[in-house]
């Protein structure tokens, strides 16, 4: 998948809450449309995640695991 | 032999089911309730605090410290067990779902994470109980105190909140920086991990087997607590979630699991309470007031605050550490190790001359069904968990009182 990432949020090594108050902060500061690459290792955001952007309706284009057990996410914001 | 890929493909979706995806946090809500009903009904409710406890007087006993050789032996243990299987129980999971991994973070994070276990285990000792043993059971145990030290919980956690937020705005470097990952189990090559966790299954069948012979309770606590672990890590059940989200993403998810689980261990506890079940001659009133500590108000109201900050400064309870050390969350094993060598000595040291300066008065067992009657006291703690239900779905929805 080629999209133009904007801005990349490294949250390795980082557990729950501090993955998704980083990111919510960061996707505050850009602006719509922008899109934000966030790579982390807590299996937790796998499923907290999806589930803000669904409730705070940002976009989740893409998910998956990279080497090393490192999760990868790419968020739009609305 | 087309019989035998069928038998084989029904039993891969099986484990699909368990183990592809995360489950909803109710349905771990609901199981952990139940589970904690059996615990009950064979001997006492889910608690946490004091398994960690036991463990840290172990060690103090191996160390020859603090003259606690006469500490019970961790393998004699009911909840000493029941916490080390709980973490057994994540381990299981995180392997069959290839989420193992040891992750260590940044050393920001180590120290907060061992500060955050240091608070926990002065809460619970202070306030006599955790989130689960002062909350997810002390609510269905019908318990007075654990209304009080819900609301000591509630203040500790928005107030660690604003110091995290705080702390992400003034000091962002304190949680970042180098961090590492080992033996992950991306990809084929983590298959590994499916077949260890067979393997640490089958270990943990043969020790409860070992034990059913003549420990038949602490045989049932080693595989309830394997079985809560397990259920933990896949509905990623947290109680810390339960209380800091509605505050901080707005999501209603985690706290409508543990809602769930509340009400299911009312309707098992009462029924259990009611007619004083038991499994040998136990007195109705003994019964009756299991898990009714005396901490009505004082020590519940202090001690809940002082285990709010803690957990959600740590990022997880004392079930929330547990499971998370099992599936290699290394912030979480700094936080494990506060909890343990801080509590023993918080229990002999710290909170023994504050409560000799409290007066007797501030402090009783409160048995709501003494004041309200069986239904007066289903009632309440339903209509306190409605009202709490009913807030974080409207504040999920306005976001009122979430700071994303």
């Amino acid at each position: 998948m080629n999209i133009a990432i904007d801005q990349t949020l490294d949250c390795k090594g980082l557990s729950c809450p501090m993955p998704m108050m980083k990111l919510a902060k960061a996707m505050k500061g850009m602006k719509s449309e922008e899109v934000l690459e966030m790579i982390g290792t807590d299996p937790g955001t796998k499923s907290d995640l999806p589930r803000w952007c669904n409730k705070s309706g940002n976009v989740l284009l893409d998910e998956g695991e990279l080497e090393g057990g490192i999760f990868r996410f790419l968020i739009q914001k609305k | 032999m087309s019989d035998n890929k069928k038998e084989a493909g029904a039993l891969g979706q099986l484990y699909k089911t368990f183990f592809a995806k995360h489950w909803p946090v109710w349905v771990g809500g609901i199981i952990l309730g139940t589970l904690n009903i059996l615990l009950f009904a064979i001997k006492s409710p889910w608690g946490a605090s004091g398994g960690i406890n036991n463990w840290g007087e172990n060690l103090y006993s191996i160390l020859g410290l603090f003259n606690l050789e006469d500490a019970t032996p961790l393998i004699s243990s009911n909840y000493g067990m029941l916490c080390l299987f709980l973490v057994i129980g994540s381990f299981i999971g995180a392997l069959f779902s290839k989420e193992f991994a040891l992750r260590i973070p940044p050393v920001g994070e180590l120290i907060k994470g061992f500060i955050g276990g240091s608070l926990m285990a002065l809460g619970a000792t202070f306030g006599i109980g955790c989130t689960i043993g002062a909350f997810f059971s002390g609510m269905p145990a019908l318990s007075g105190g654990a209304i009080i030290f819900t609301i000591g919980l509630f203040l500790g956690v928005i107030v660690a909140l604003k110091y995290l937020m705080w702390e992400m705005e003034k000091f962002p470097g304190f949680s970042s920086g180098k961090s590492y990952s080992f033996f992950a189990g991306t990809g084929k090559k983590g298959n590994w991990q499916k077949w260890a966790g067979w393997i640490v299954l089958i270990i943990t069948l043969y020790i409860a087997y070992q034990y059913s012979g003549n420990h038949q309770v602490l045989a049932w606590f080693i595989i309830i607590g394997m079985l809560m672990g397990l259920i933990s890590q896949r509905s990623r059940f947290c109680i810390v979630k339960a209380f800091r989200d509605p505050f901080m993403t707005g999501e209603s998810d985690g706290s409508v699991g543990v809602m769930a689980g509340i009400m299911i261990g009312l309707i098992g506890f009462t029924i259990i309470k009611y007619f004083g079940i038991a499994v040998g001659d136990v007195a109705l009133r003994t019964r009756e007031m299991t898990w009714i500590f005396s901490h009505f108000f004082f020590r519940a109201i202090i001690g809940g605050f002082v285990f709010g900050l803690g957990m959600t400064i740590a990022g997880g309870c004392a079930v929330g550490t547990l499971w998370r050390v099992g599936e290699g969350q290394v912030k979480l094993w700094a936080s494990a190790l506060g909890f343990l060598i801080i509590s023993p000595i918080s229990k002999l040291y710290i909170v023994p001359p504050i409560v000799e300066m409290l007066p007797a008065s501030w402090d009783f067992k409160s048995y709501l069904p003494d004041y309200l009657g069986y239904p007066g006291a289903f009632a309440l703690v339903t209509v306190i968990i409605l009202i709490w239900y009913v807030f974080v779905k409207w504040n999920e929805k306005t976001g009122k009182f979430s700071a994303y």
